[in-house]
C-alpha cells in the first residue's frame, strides 16, 4: 500500500514537473490555441494597477448593449472584415479591465434608461424612469421632487474644476444623456411639465441652463424640436432655447457643415441634428457620426479644461432603438459606431491620466439560436457545423416546421410570428438568406408587443486608465459612479 | 411557353421603358426611394409609373379613411422610451382605391399605385408628404 502511494506521488509529481517546466512534454503544446493561451496568461501576470489620480473621464455608453447584443456586434464587425466573427474584439473587448454589472432599478427587475443612468452618474439605484432624483421620488409627481435630487458626475466634475460635456445619439433630452444634467420626476418632461408642476423645469430648458451655469460646456446629439417653438418644435412656452444658448456665447451646429466648422477652444457648444434622434448609422446623411462627435468634444474640453481636465459622458442612443424594432441589422451598425468612437476616445487620451469606462445600461430581449456553424452570418441563417472542417456547411439547420431559423432572434417584439388578425395565431414563414441579411428585417420574435423590450440581464463594463481595476467581479450598477469618483479623487 | 417576364422580354426593350421594366420586376423596398433623405433617382425616373412597394401599414390616423403610411419598418412604440410614437424616416403615403381596411402594424404588405412625387398636404389629417402612391391597392 504505501508502495503504491508512493508511485503515485512520483508519477503525479512527473507530471506536475513537465506542465511547470514549460509544457515542451505535452501533445498540445505545438497547437496555435495553446500557445495563445499561453500568451493570454502572461499578459494577464504583466498587469499592473494604475493608481495614479485620473485627470479626465470618459463614459461610454452603449445603450441596449448587453452581452448578448454585444457578442452580436463583435461577430458583424468581425464578418465585415473578412473573418468568421468569433475571434474578432471590438476595442473595449481589449481593455484590461473588466466586470459583470447588475442593472435592475430599485422598483423594476427589468430596467429603464432613466434609472440606470441615474445609477452610473450619480451613484445611486432609483426607481425606473426618473432622473437625478433618488427613490423617494414617485415618478410624475412633482411634488415628491424637493428634497431628493442628487448631483451628477458632470456638477461633480465641474465642481472639481473640469470642464464637462454630454454627447448622444439620442434626444440630448433622452433618459441617459439627460442623466448628465437633469433632475425629473419623469424621464417623458423632456419639453414640458405638466400644469401645476412648478417644483422643476422640462429637461430640456435644464440641459440650457446647465450650459448657462457653466457646468455643461459641451452638448452635442438629437433633439431640436424640444429647444424651440418654431417649425417642427415642440416648446408651447414659446422659448427659443437654441437662441439663448447663442446669446450665452454658445457655437450652435445642426448639420456636417456647421460641426466641421465648430471653433474646437474651449467656446461652448450645442449641437442639435434632427428633429428626434440622430439618424441611425446605417442611415446617416448630412450629420456626424458618434466617433465625430466624441473626437470634437474630447478636443473642446481639454481646451476648456486645461491642466483640470474634464469628465464626458458618451451614448450611443440608437443601439437601443434598433434593439427595440427588433432589427438587429441596425443595431449592430450602430454598435460599430459606436466602438469607432470608444477607439477614438482611447487614440486621443493617454492611459497615465485618463479612466475609460464602457458599458450599456441594459440588455433586451434578444437570444441566440443553435447550433450554427462557424461564419453563419450572426444577421442571417444558422448553418449547419462542419464536422471535417471548419467553416458552416452552407446548409441551412430546419426546425420541426421544416423551415429555416436564424441565429439570433427576441423573445417579445414587432417580429412576432403571431398574427393579431388570426386571433394571435401563427406560425414562422419560410426565409432565405437574402431575406434575413436585408438592412430592414426583423428578426423572428414571439410574444407580440408594440415594442420589442428591454431585459434584466447583466451587462459588461470594461475599462482602462487610473483605477479601472476597481472593475472586478459583479457588481451593482451605481459602483460604475463610485469607481470613476474615486479616480478623480485618489491622492 | 413564355412566362410574362420572358415575353415581355423577347418583345423588345425599345417598346418598354427601362423604369416600366422595373415596375414589372419585383417590389421596391420603401428605402430604395429614398437617398440621403431625398427623393431617389429611382423614385424620380419612375414618377408617374404604376409601381409596387414593400412595407407595413402605420395605425391609420384616422378611422375610414382612404389613406394609410407605409413604413419600412413596423410602427414600434416603446412606452418606456417615447411619450409618443415616432415617425421612421422614409414612410409612403398611401391613397388608396377604397376605404382601408387596417391590417396589423407588423405584417409586411405590398401597396401598388402611381408614384407622386412633390410636397402635399393631406386635407383630413394635415400629413405632408413628399412622396406618395395614387390610386393605390395594398395586401
Amino acid at each position: 500500500m504505501k508502495t503504491m502511494i508512493f508511485a503515485s506521488a512520483t508519477a503525479l509529481a512527473t507530471a506536475s514537473a513537465a506542465v511547470a517546466g514549460g509544457h515542451g512534454d505535452l501533445p498540445q503544446s505545438g497547437n496555435a490555441w495553446f500557445a495563445a493561451g499561453q500568451s493570454a496568461v502572461e499578459s494577464a501576470m504583466a498587469k499592473t494597477p494604475n493608481t495614479n489620480t485620473a485627470k479626465n473621464v470618459i463614459i461610454l455608453i452603449s445603450d441596449g448593449n448587453g452581452v448578448g447584443t454585444n457578442y452580436a456586434s463583435r461577430l458583424w464587425a468581425g464578418q465585415q472584415e473578412g473573418g468568421f466573427g468569433d475571434e474578432y474584439n471590438q476595442p473595449h473587448e481589449l481593455f484590461p479591465n473588466l466586470a459583470l454589472v447588475k442593472t435592475y432599478n430599485v422598483n423594476a427587475q427589468t430596467p429603464d434608461s432613466a434609472g440606470t443612468g441615474t445609477a452610473m452618474l450619480a451613484g445611486i439605484k432609483t426607481k425606473a424612469g426618473i432622473i437625478g432624483v433618488n427613490e423617494n421620488v414617485n415618478r410624475g409627481d412633482c411634488a415628491t421632487l424637493e428634497g431628493n435630487t442628487v448631483l451628477s458626475m458632470n456638477q461633480i466634475a465641474d465642481i472639481m474644476g473640469k470642464a464637462t460635456g454630454v454627447v448622444s445619439t439620442a434626444r440630448l433630452t433622452h433618459a441617459t444623456p439627460a442623466a448628465s444634467y437633469a433632475k425629473s420626476v419623469d424621464r417623458n418632461f423632456e419639453y414640458e411639465v405638466p400644469d401645476g408642476c412648478t417644483q422643476q423645469k422640462d429637461i430640456a430648458s435644464q440641459l440650457i441652463d446647465a450650459m448657462q451655469a457653466g457646468w455643461i460646456d459641451v452638448a452635442l446629439g438629437g433633439g431640436k424640436r424640444n429647444f424651440h417653438a418654431g417649425e417642427g418644435g415642440r416648446r408651447k412656452d414659446g422659448q427659443d432655447l437654441i437662441a439663448m444658448a447663442k446669446e450665452m456665447g454658445a457655437q450652435f451646429t445642426d448639420d456636417q457643415a456647421t460641426f466641421d466648422a465648430l471653433a474646437l477652444d474651449g467656446t461652448p457648444i450645442l449641437g442639435l441634428f434632427e428633429n428626434s434622434h440622430m439618424m441611425y448609422e446605417a442611415d446617416r446623411t448630412d450629420e456626424p457620426s458618434l466617433a465625430e462627435m466624441t473626437a470634437a468634444a474630447i478636443s473642446a474640453l481639454q481646451a476648456a479644461g486645461g491642466d483640470n481636465g474634464f469628465f464626458l459622458s458618451v451614448e450611443a442612443g440608437r443601439v437601443d432603438h434598433a434593439n427595440h424594432a427588433g432589427n438587429l441589422a441596425r443595431v449592430v451598425q450602430d454598435q460599430k459606431a459606436f466602438a469607432d468612437a470608444v477607439a477614438m476616445a482611447d487614440r486621443m487620451t493617454d492611459d497615465a491620466d485618463t479612466l475609460i469606462v464602457v458599458t450599456a445600461d441594459h440588455e433586451h430581449a434578444i437570444a441566440f439560436n443553435g447550433y450554427c456553424g462557424r461564419g453563419s452570418n450572426i444577421l442571417g441563417l444558422c448553418m449547419g457545423i462542419n464536422g471535417s472542417g471548419v467553416e458552416h456547411t452552407g446548409e441551412p439547420l430546419t426546425a420541426k416546421d421544416g423551415k429555416p431559423y436564424t441565429v439570433a432572434g427576441y423573445l417579445n417584439g414587432a417580429g412576432t410570428v403571431l398574427r393579431e388578425d388570426v386571433n394571435w395565431v401563427g406560425a414562422r414563414g419560410d426565409l432565405t438568406e437574402e431575406e434575413a441579411t436585408d438592412l430592414d428585417y426583423l428578426q423572428q420574435a414571439l410574444i407580440p408587443t408594440s415594442s420589442e423590450t428591454h431585459s434584466g440581464e447583466d451587462v459588461a463594463v470594461y475599462a482602462k486608465g487610473p483605477w479601472a481595476h476597481l472593475f472586478d467581479g459583479t457588481i451593482e450598477q451605481n459602483v460604475v459612479f463610485h469607481v470613476m469618483h474615486h479616480a478623480l479623487t485618489a491622492e | 411557353m413564355l412566362s410574362r417576364r420572358s415575353f415581355i422580354a423577347a418583345s423588345g426593350a425599345t417598346v418598354f421603358a427601362p423604369s416600366i421594366m422595373r415596375a414589372l420586376d419585383a417590389p421596391l423596398k420603401l428605402r430604395e426611394l429614398y437617398a440621403g433623405g431625398q427623393v431617389s433617382d429611382l423614385a424620380q425616373s419612375l414618377q408617374g409609373e404604376r409601381i409596387t412597394v414593400q412595407g407595413f401599414m402605420a395605425p391609420p390616423l384616422k378611422a375610414q379613411m382612404k389613406f394609410f403610411v407605409l413604413t419600412k419598418l413596423p410602427m414600434a412604440v416603446c412606452p418606456f422610451c417615447e411619450s409618443d410614437a415616432e415617425w421612421p424616416d422614409n414612410i409612403l403615403a398611401i391613397y388608396t382605391k377604397r376605404v382601408v381596411k387596417v391590417i396589423p402594424f407588423n405584417v409586411r404588405i405590398e401597396s401598388r399605385g402611381i408614384l407622386e412625387l412633390g410636397s402635399y398636404t393631406d386635407p383630413e389629417t394635415g400629413f405632408v408628404s413628399l412622396v406618395r402612391l395614387a390610386d393605390a391597392t395594398y395586401g
